[in-house]
């Protein structure tokens, strides 16, 4: 039911979920996507108790009077789920969107990150 | 005679991949096949050649101009770290885009936007369509 309301939004885009790379790191995660011919404005990130939504709509610039001679990509609808742990941080999630590619930095919570215990020698 | 559905052969995936293929639009023609996937359209004036190349500034890329195409030339660095997931191409790509007609090299231009490259060729003058005036008697 659901996913009809959304189909009916959006004017029938064709839909796609975008390549994504994610990446744990010391400090937390990255999450990297492509988005091409995404602008900020287009793009929201929901975050709601664990589930992280991101969608975006790409719709490119139209020249007028143009013939088609080959075509391999067009407007498009990007949407992809995550399930976020508890280890991550929560508050301080960021997202930064350069050149058509999302990034979302996740760090992990103080108690979640690797820590050294030192050893007294007596 | 045993046929062997493994997972080496994901059956139910092809499936799948037929019914996508099946869906997408008529107007896209080959999404996904060759990296960078591109557009080709024209007016009188230029050809207009775009391409979706994310994470990439323009000076990452060589854009050749030789006799007849237009080359795209790039490498798609990974980033270091302990992968979960990679589902982003990365390598060295190239895409050869021929074009049937005389080109002025001298101003073709290229410009790069949320990973969309945009590269305009004029066309040469002999090219361009001209209008004959044709004087009756």
């Amino acid at each position: 039911m659901t996913q009809e309301v959304i189909k009916k939004e959006t004017n029938t885009l064709p839909r796609f979920a975008p390549n994504t790379d994610i990446i744990e790191r010391e400090d937390g995660f990255h999450i990297y996507m492509d988005l091409p011919g995404v602008s900020k404005d287009d793009l929201t990130i929901d975050l709601k108790e664990n589930e992280l939504q991101v969608s975006a709509r790409a719709v490119y610039p139209k020249r007028e009077n143009v013939n088609n001679i080959h075509l391999e990509f067009g407007d498009s609808e990007y949407v992809r789920n995550f399930t976020i742990s508890d280890i991550v941080d929560r508050q301080n999630i960021k997202a930064t969107l350069k050149n058509g590619v999302l990034e979302l930095f996740l760090p992990k919570a103080e108690k979640a990150k690797p820590r050294k215990i030192e050893i007294q020698a007596e | 005679m045993v046929i062997d559905f493994s997972a080496f052969y994901d059956l139910p995936r092809q499936i799948d991949r037929f019914f996508d293929e099946f869906w997408k639009p008529n107007v896209i023609s080959q999404r996904r096949a060759s990296y960078p996937p591109i557009n080709i359209t024209e007016d009188q004036a230029n050809i207009y050649v775009t391409a979706e190349i994310p994470g990439m500034d323009i000076d990452d890329l060589e854009i050749t101009l030789t006799d007849g195409s237009v080359v795209i030339k790039g490498n798609r660095k990974a980033d270091n770290g302990n992968y979960y997931r990679q589902e982003r191409p990365t390598g060295v790509f190239q895409r050869v885009i021929n074009l049937n007609v005389p080109i002025d090299a001298d101003k073709v231009k290229a410009k790069m936007k949320d990973g969309l490259l945009e590269i305009v060729l004029p066309k040469a003058d002999e090219a361009k369509p001209k209008k004959i005036s044709i004087e009756a008697e």
